[in-house]
């Protein structure tokens, strides 16, 4: 049920950051709304202290896709649907484009946000892998200050991030990459139309004389949060793209699902078929 | 069969929807969409428990709450406090015990749902959980917690059905195969949750408006509960947003508790479904256990079947004995065979209860049997087409219940055939098979986690295609489960429009419109001279359910037999006055009436308002009465249906190997429902089944836990959305058989009960894998398990 | 609290709960009972209206949240008596059955094709992919919406001509 609700609209981010400043548990930023107000509605206990929502819809720089350098900044309140419109998105992040397209429904993507999207950091959230592979960085603001953190390391464990009560999602930067970067995106979902992942993975890869220049790899859903894969990134760099090296490397990921997963009741499923998938997104990726 | 008239002007043209202006236009009024003055809402109160006994209830704390008009709960219901169609098992508010989560012990009524449901929880209630049972296959067993202890046991109905002599048809069999095959709970999915609102009147009567499938149902439940007369009480049918079986039982109860809350405070009170309370509350499609035993010979014949089903039932017998009475004399499938011995029986448990769902009782055994067909086929090397031309039911065959298929016209190779030939069924099916042999190296084990290189799949060969069919007979309307009659109202006006009404509600699938185009096609005038009424028990005398895919046959028998009433009617006024012979035959056609020889005509109106001068009563209520049919209870032996439907469905796959994922490529659906009244509302029943059918095979389960649904909404709950099947080809056979309005029999049930049979039979072709049970998920396919922490009963392996 | 919005072609102002969700006020405020409420958590779309021209999930918006915006409801796609075209193909092409659906399937039907006047049979079944529907298997609504496009692209070559 939803509460008796205060519900404020700031037009400039100063004001909405002095509304939160409190952080008094009571007040939460409301984005798209499209998980709060469902989570009101099954009485979720991660929403049952709001009294008050803060809503982002007047902040002009919260709604913005722009270029910056070497940089696109997406304000954080940007809807999957902006994003999938967006020329520049479309240009230099395929992946986010690819992984958004598949969230929800048109009426979701219409109203869900891109910040909002992680900051629940729930495992499914299909923003995060392409996110993760292109080394996005969050800008965090409070009333004070803003700072900057990679999202790999803003996300922490499931439900939890490094946001505080007292702050806001303002900006997500993207860095450029390097044009010689190919990559896929994978979602698995029971079926075709508005699905939740079972299986996400994003990978970009850089490659040379079929040897592996750079190559960066995040899964969602299928662990317990959005991560990326350093260690097997490490190993293969510098290797000779071969059949038996899309084999190894796949079940090396599967190996490192299974390490921080722990055996549940679905891994039998998903690490095979993680493995399986990783394997044909290697393919598509390195042999075409 | 020369009754049936050839030239149609209307009927079988593609008409629009006699309700559709308003439900384009929103202005269609469902349940919910109805306020009345004063009205109170309601919430209702349950535990947390499966199986329990109530030991107190403490409302103390809310009785003074200005919140609350008022509670109610079992000592408020004057008359019967259990209701059920068969065996009055289900209470309208628990007092004693709750047998399943959905069980309601009371409910508070007031003026803000909002506020009620704040405070809800400060009532008080003590109770002691008991063991749950939630295995069917242990419903039986001595020590298993009886549900209902008054019964002794928790078997529901046994029936049993003998023909020839199955050891000895076993003994002279070539082969034998036995196999067990099991299906899932599944929810109706209904897009509009149940709501109802029961309206006191001054005259001590009561009033209920909702999204009741059944109105002449809910109104012999409710006069029950309320122990009042018949003719007390008044349903009116809401625009139905969905029901496929589901919105008959759960309204009658909710209609109670509503009308007893009604009486209690003297105001109108609603009660709105959420769909997690829908889910929790209502009732879904039997789960079986089904093992099936076939003696066959190498020529391809099979002389023998024995097999036994068991349904759960849950904690309600409900329609139960219905259900399961379709399975008995459908379990064989459409073929004919010399031996069988089948027994079905439906058992308790404290699962969500189970009733009546488009298919009822038959997309279970289709499943089963349309596996075990192919998989004789394969063992003798035949194709599924052979192996089914061989044994199908012929015209003259004898059905396994031991009744002659004389009196239609017996389709069922038709349909194969058309189906075959429309989908190049042969080449396809050899050709993907070739491909699947000895490739089940996709399975996993379940144990080694981490892949060996030879079970990586390459891109280019994880896609497996596979084609597949499944075929069915089917007994049209109730059969022997119930006295088979219904009405129709024909009240044609002076000026030439007309009322029509039926005893038969509609559901959303559009039987007003075929009945507004029986009528116009009779009296030769355009449907848009037809306004349907309002649903209304008071009106029009009980048709009997809408249910068993019988509303186009008999409610169209009863809209022929009224008009032909008043066809005659006038024809008698209009040869009198025309001085022509008395058994000179006149033209309804185009809004006019005509004597071809003597080139007399006169307009449809002109005669209507003539008939109203002259003191002619051209408003009649007709009658379709079926033919009778008989049934021994003890070896399931008789006629038990008047007539049968035939069809085929060949469902294309595509499926990945590396994931498990089954992509529906095409479904072809053949058809013999008898006439086709209304094109465009038969293709619908096709497309919609079809689809039902394919969510049934693939996607949906309601998973329990104790006895507890996972899936409380359409998150987890997956059906079908508008990308999951890419293609439908509807296609109709129009056998020809005397009954009904020309012929017009069955089709919305058929065209849901056989997609699973044939997309399992699919899944095969592709993979070369059978599976046993439904539903057809990713885990099912890659692991031939469901994921789940307490695994179910199972079917072969 | 207070808001002012644009409701069908008309501006409005209502005094409205803080928990009331845009269904909530829409069917009860202003009587507007074509959005249908199925699931509660986006999940269905039968409460779909536009807003601001596009397809959004009423029961997922608080009332608050559209002051100064504009929302078209099912009770506003036709104009007068008339019925629109894509309403008129929904009932030529039998893509109405029990109706419950219909008022959401129609208005993201409506705002793809005035995103896309010439939509391909993917982009359709993409555009309804979150409108359960459980009657018709979603053909005939396919059918429907296909043929609109066409009849408004022939419009416009007759219009060129």
């Amino acid at each position: 049920m939803i509460p008796e609700l205060k519900i404020l609209r700031p037009e400039k981010l100063i004001d909405l950051l002095d509304l939160i400043a409190p952080a008094d548990g009571a007040t939460r930023i409301l984005a798209g709304g499209t998980d709060i107000i469902p989570g009101f509605h099954i009485n979720s206990k991660r929403f049952s202290s709001i009294r008050k929502l803060v809503e982002t819809v007047k902040i002009p720089e919260m709604h913005e896709i722009k270029e910056e350098d070497d940089s696109v900044i997406i304000g954080s309140s940007v809807t999957f649907s902006e994003l999938i419109n967006s020329e520049l998105i479309n240009t230099y992040f395929p992946l986010l484009v690819k992984a958004v397209s598949k969230i929800g429904s048109v009426q979701i993507r219409n109203r869900a946000t891109i910040a909002g999207n992680f900051v629940n950091n729930a495992p499914c959230a299909d923003s995060v892998p392409p996110l993760l592979v292109y080394n996005a960085e969050v800008e965090i603001a409070n009333k004070n200050s803003t700072r900057k953190v990679l999202l790999n390391d803003f996300l922490e464990k499931p439900y939890k991030t490094q946001l505080k009560d007292s702050e806001c999602v303002v900006r997500i930067i993207l860095k450029k990459i390097d044009k010689t970067f190919t990559g896929d995106f994978y979602k698995l979902g029971r079926r075709r139309g508005v699905a939740i992942s079972r299986i996400t993975l994003a990978v970009i890869l850089k490659k040379e004389n079929n040897i592996i220049k750079d190559i960066r790899i995040a899964s969602g859903a299928v662990t317990p949060i959005g991560m990326r894969f350093t260690e097997l990134e490490n190993d293969l760099i510098g290797k000779e793209i071969t059949p038996e090296l899309l084999v190894s490397s796949s079940q090396k990921l599967g190996k490192n699902v299974l390490d921080v997963t722990g055996l549940r009741w679905s891994s039998v499923y998903k690490v095979p078929v993680i493995q399986r998938t990783f394997y044909n997104l290697l393919e598509n990726i390195c042999l075409d | 069969m020369e009754k049936n008239k050839k030239n149609f002007k209307i009927v079988g043209k593609p008409i629009v929807r006699q309700d559709g202006v308003t439900k384009v236009t929103g202005k269609a009024k469902f349940a919910a969409d109805y306020n009345f003055p004063n009205e109170l809402q309601s919430v209702m109160l349950r535990i947390h428990s499966s199986h329990a006994l109530i030991k107190s209830i403490d409302f103390s704390c809310i009785e003074n709450d200005s919140n609350v008009a008022a509670i109610i709960d079992h000592r408020d219901i004057p008359g019967d406090k259990k209701v059920g169609v068969i065996k009055k098992d289900q209470p309208i508010f628990c007092s004693e015990k709750v047998v399943t989560p959905g069980d309601v012990i009371a409910m508070i009524v007031g003026k803000s749902e909002r506020e009620l449901i704040k405070i809800k929880d400060k009532i008080k209630i003590e109770y002691e959980d008991l063991p749950v049972l939630t295995d069917p296959s242990k419903s039986l067993e001595t020590d298993a917690p009886l549900i209902h202890p008054e019964y002794k046991s928790n078997l529901i109905v046994h029936y049993p059905l003998r023909k020839g002599n199955v050891d000895s048809g076993f003994s002279n069999s070539e082969h034998i195969l036995e196999q067990t095959y099991t299906t899932q709970n599944i929810e109706h999915a209904y897009i509009e949750p149940e709501c109802v609102t029961a309206i006191p009147q001054i005259d001590n009567s009561i009033k209920i408006i909702g999204s009741i499938q059944n109105p002449h149902t809910t109104r012999r439940i409710v006069a029950a509960v309320l122990g009042i007369s018949l003719s007390q009480v008044v349903i009116i049918q809401a625009d139905l947003g969905g029901s496929f079986g589901g919105k008959d039982d759960t309204m009658n109860i909710l209609s109670a508790r509503a009308a007893v809350a009604a009486i209690k405070t003297g105001r109108p009170v609603k009660i709105k479904y959420s769909r997690e309370d829908s889910i929790l509350e209502s009732y879904k499609r039997h789960p079986y256990v089904m093992h099936y035993k076939v003696g066959y010979n190498s020529s391809g014949k099979i002389t023998t079947m024995k097999i036994d089903v068991t349904a759960d039932g849950g904690a309600y017998a409900s329609m139960s004995p219905f259900v399961t009475w379709r399975t008995v004399v459908q379990a064989t499938g459409p073929y004919e065979i010399e031996n069988v011995w089948t027994d079905v029986k439906a058992v308790y448990t404290n699962n969500p209860y189970t009733g009546a769902m488009r298919g009822f009782g038959s997309p279970q055994p289709i499943f089963a049997q349309e596996s075990i067909m192919d998989e004789i086929a394969e063992r003798l090397g035949m194709n599924p087409v052979e192996i089914r031309e061989i044994n199908a039911l012929k015209q003259n065959s004898v059905t396994s219940t031991g009744q002659r298929l004389e009196n239609h016209e017996v389709t069922l190779t038709k349909a194969m055939k058309t189906a075959i030939e429309k989908t190049g069924f042969v080449d396809k099916w050899n050709n993907y098979r070739n491909q699947s042999l000895d490739k089940s190296n996709f399975i996993l084990s379940g144990e080694d986690l981490i892949l060996s290189e030879d079970k990586f799949i390459s891109r280019q060969d994880k896609l497996r295609r596979g084609i597949g069919l499944s075929i069915s007979l089917r007994g049209c309307s109730l059969g022997a489960e119930g006295i088979d009659a219904a009405a129709a109202l024909v009240a044609v006006q002076p000026d030439g429009s007309v009322y029509l009404l039926s005893g038969l509600a509609e559901n959303g699938q559009g039987l007003r419109t075929t009945y507004s185009i029986v009528a116009a096609e009779i009296l030769g005038i355009a449907t848009d001279k037809i306004i349907y009424l309002e649903q209304d028990t008071s009106r029009i005398p009980d048709s009997g359910p809408t249910v068993a895919s019988r509303a186009t046959l008999m409610g169209g028998g009863a809209f022929r037999n009224a008009s032909e009433i008043i066809q005659k009617r006038i024809t008698n006024l209009l040869l009198n006055e025309w001085q022509l012979d008395k058994e000179a035959e006149l033209i309804f056609e185009d809004s006019m009436i005509k004597h071809i020889a003597s080139n007399k005509s006169i307009e449809f109106t002109e005669a209507c308002s003539f008939a109203s001068q002259r003191g002619i009563n051209l408003s009649v209520v007709g009658w379709y009465k079926g033919p009778d049919v008989s049934w021994d209870e003890e070896i399931g032996q008789g006629s038990a249906y008047f007539t049968y439907v035939y069809g085929c469905h060949v469902a294309e796959v595509s499926v990945n190997i590396n994931t498990g994922e089954i992509y529906i490529n095409k479904i072809t659906a053949v058809h013999d429902a008898g006439k086709i009244i209304n094109i465009l509302g038969a293709q619908g029943q096709v497309y919609g089944g079809s689809t039902q059918g394919a969510g049934y095979a693939v996607w949906e389960e309601i998973d329990k836990h104790n006895g507890f649904i996972r899936e409380m909404n359409f998150d987890q709950y997956l059906i079908p959305t508008s990308k999951d099947i890419k293609s439908i080809d509807a296609i109709f056979i129009e056998g020809e058989d005397d009954y009904g309005a020309w012929g017009a029999k069955s089709l919305g049930e058929p065209t849901l009960e056989l997609t699973a049979g044939a997309i399992a039979n699919a899944v095969k072709n592709a993979t070369g894998k059978r599976y046993f049970n439904l539903p057809l998920n990713l885990e099912e396919i890659l692991l031939n398990r469901k994921l789940r922490p307490e695994d179910m009963k199972r079917g072969s392996e | 609290m207070k808001i002012t919005f644009k409701l069908n072609g008309e501006n409005v102002s209502i005094e409205v709960e803080s928990y009331k969700r845009l269904i909530d006020m829409l069917r009860e405020d202003f009587e507007l009972t074509g959005t249908k409420e199925g699931c509660s958590i986006g999940e269905c779309g039968a409460c779909t209206v536009l807003m601001d021209g596009k397809a959004v999930n009423s029961c997922l918006v608080l009332a608050a949240q559209i002051d100064g915006a504009e929302i078209l409801t099912i009770e506003g796609v036709n104009q007068g008596n008339n019925l629109s075209d894509l309403q008129r193909n929904f009932l030529t092409h039998g893509a109405v059955q029990c109706g419950f659906c219909t008022p959401g399937m129609i208005l993201s039907s409506l705002a793809l094709l005035n995103e896309n006047p010439n939509p391909t049979v993917e982009e359709i079944e993409e555009s309804i992919a979150g409108n359960l529907c459980r009657c018709t298997g979603y053909k005939q609504i396919i059918e429907a919406v296909k043929a609109t496009a066409e009849m408004s692209n022939q419009k416009l070559r007759n219009q060129s001509a």
